[in-house]
């Protein structure tokens, strides 16, 4: 595919991404610090829908021939220690990579000082990684996927998980309604752990 | 029924359709969503206007040139375009610093929340580039791939992420 069309293909795709990431709300700060601070779940929500979906295109596309699979290697050392620092920076920065672009769209000027701190982050990163790589590439098991450990077919592992996912979805929803975690200015901000804490006994002791 | 005009939409409609993106992804691109690697394109390239020699470094040069490097730097382009249209269209643009920052920093200080967004960018990225993937690479495309490498890294994402969320005060 030439560049030209690969990049209205990628336009036309990242303007659908972007606009259900609005839609979603996951792109709030306040979605994302309350998943992290286990007080909104919105987040997990929208995040095991998106992978259960894909489970079952992804299983589709594998099983019909149309596709195969492009998984990235196990690095047990990069896996961990990157996810330990992505982890970090997204608590701080209130996004992740994706939804930083989502902010900027949807007007927040905070996000353009993640966009700017992100971009040196990738660049000291690509200076470094010729001293980092020997590191980074050590104790792999290679492209290891989930089914090749079960020894099933692609498909039915990736339609099995898909189903416990949905599971787990059900009883999340029952848990917590999602519509409750959406917060009154759709920005995923709850009333605030004190008059939450407090409001709960007096409520109490009025019906009493 | 959901509608382009609304404030939002249920976390399962919009998750589905985030798998669904998938397809046009594995099918006409070859690859799987990701927003991360973008970022050493445009840096790399930015970068090389002022120090060429990068090109030298492997890495800049698998990620400088080529339909998709270029195709996930339009596809994140694409992110803010969509998000500005949403919130455009339901009336939800946002303006400044979210009010969730003032009580999770106890500071209305706008020059603390961009120090923080610019470490916690940083931060972000350089991780996502260790790890070799983020939430979109390795989450929403490892794990639906089923990739072994992808269940860690997330899980590695959600400990840190968490952890450091504790630090900050309770949203």
């Amino acid at each position: 595919m030439s560049i030209l069309s690969a990049v209205l293909l990628g336009l036309a795709m990242g303007v659908v991404f972007g606009f259900v990431l609005e839609k979603s709300r996951v792109f709030e700060p306040a979605v994302i610090l309350g998943q992290l601070q286990l007080r909104n779940f919105l987040m997990l929500k929208i995040f095991l829908s998106g992978v259960a979906a894909g489970l079952v295109v992804i299983g589709v596309l594998v099983a019909t021939g149309l596709a195969g699979l492009h998984p990235k290697p196990a690095l047990w050392t990069a896996d961990i220690v990157g996810g330990l620092i992505l982890g970090a920076g997204i608590a701080l920065a209130g996004a992740c990579p994706g939804t930083t672009l989502a902010q900027i769209g949807a007007g927040y000027r905070d996000a353009w000082f993640t966009l700017a701190g992100g971009l040196l982050g990738a660049l000291t990163f690509t200076y470094l990684e010729p001293t980092l790589r020997p590191v980074l590439l050590e104790g792999g098991a290679g492209k290891l996927t989930l089914d090749k450990v079960l020894g099933v077919p692609f498909p039915w592992a990736a339609f099995g998980f898909a189903a416990l996912l949905v599971i787990g979805l059900v009883a999340l929803e029952r848990w917590r309604p999602w519509q409750e975690e959406i917060g009154t200015n759709t920005d995923g901000l709850l009333p605030p752990p004190e008059t939450a804490a407090s409001a709960a006994p007096a409520e109490a002791a009025s019906r009493a | 029924m959901p509608a382009l005009t609304d404030r939002a939409w249920s976390p399962y409609l919009a998750g589905a359709l985030l798998g669904l993106l998938q397809i046009p992804a594995f099918l006409l691109i070859g690859t799987a969503l990701g927003a991360s690697s973008s970022f050493v394109t445009v840096s790399a390239t930015l970068a090389s206007l002022v120090d060429p020699a990068i090109q030298q470094i492997d890495y800049a040069a698998k990620h400088l040139a080529g339909a998709k490097n270029w195709w996930q730097v339009a596809l994140v382009v694409g992110v803010a375009l969509g998000a500005f249209l949403s919130s455009r269209l339901s009336g939800t643009l946002r303006r400044g610093i979210a009010p969730v920052w003032e009580r999770a920093l106890g500071t209305k200080s706008p020059a603390i929340r961009f120090v923080l967004a610019f470490a916690g960018g940083f931060l972000m990225l350089a991780g996502a580039r260790i790890a070799d993937g983020c939430t979109s690479g390795h989450g929403l495309s490892g794990m639906a791939q089923l990739a072994v490498g992808s269940f860690v890294a997330i899980a590695a994402t959600f400990a840190g992420g968490i952890a450091v969320a504790h630090v900050l005060r309770r949203v």
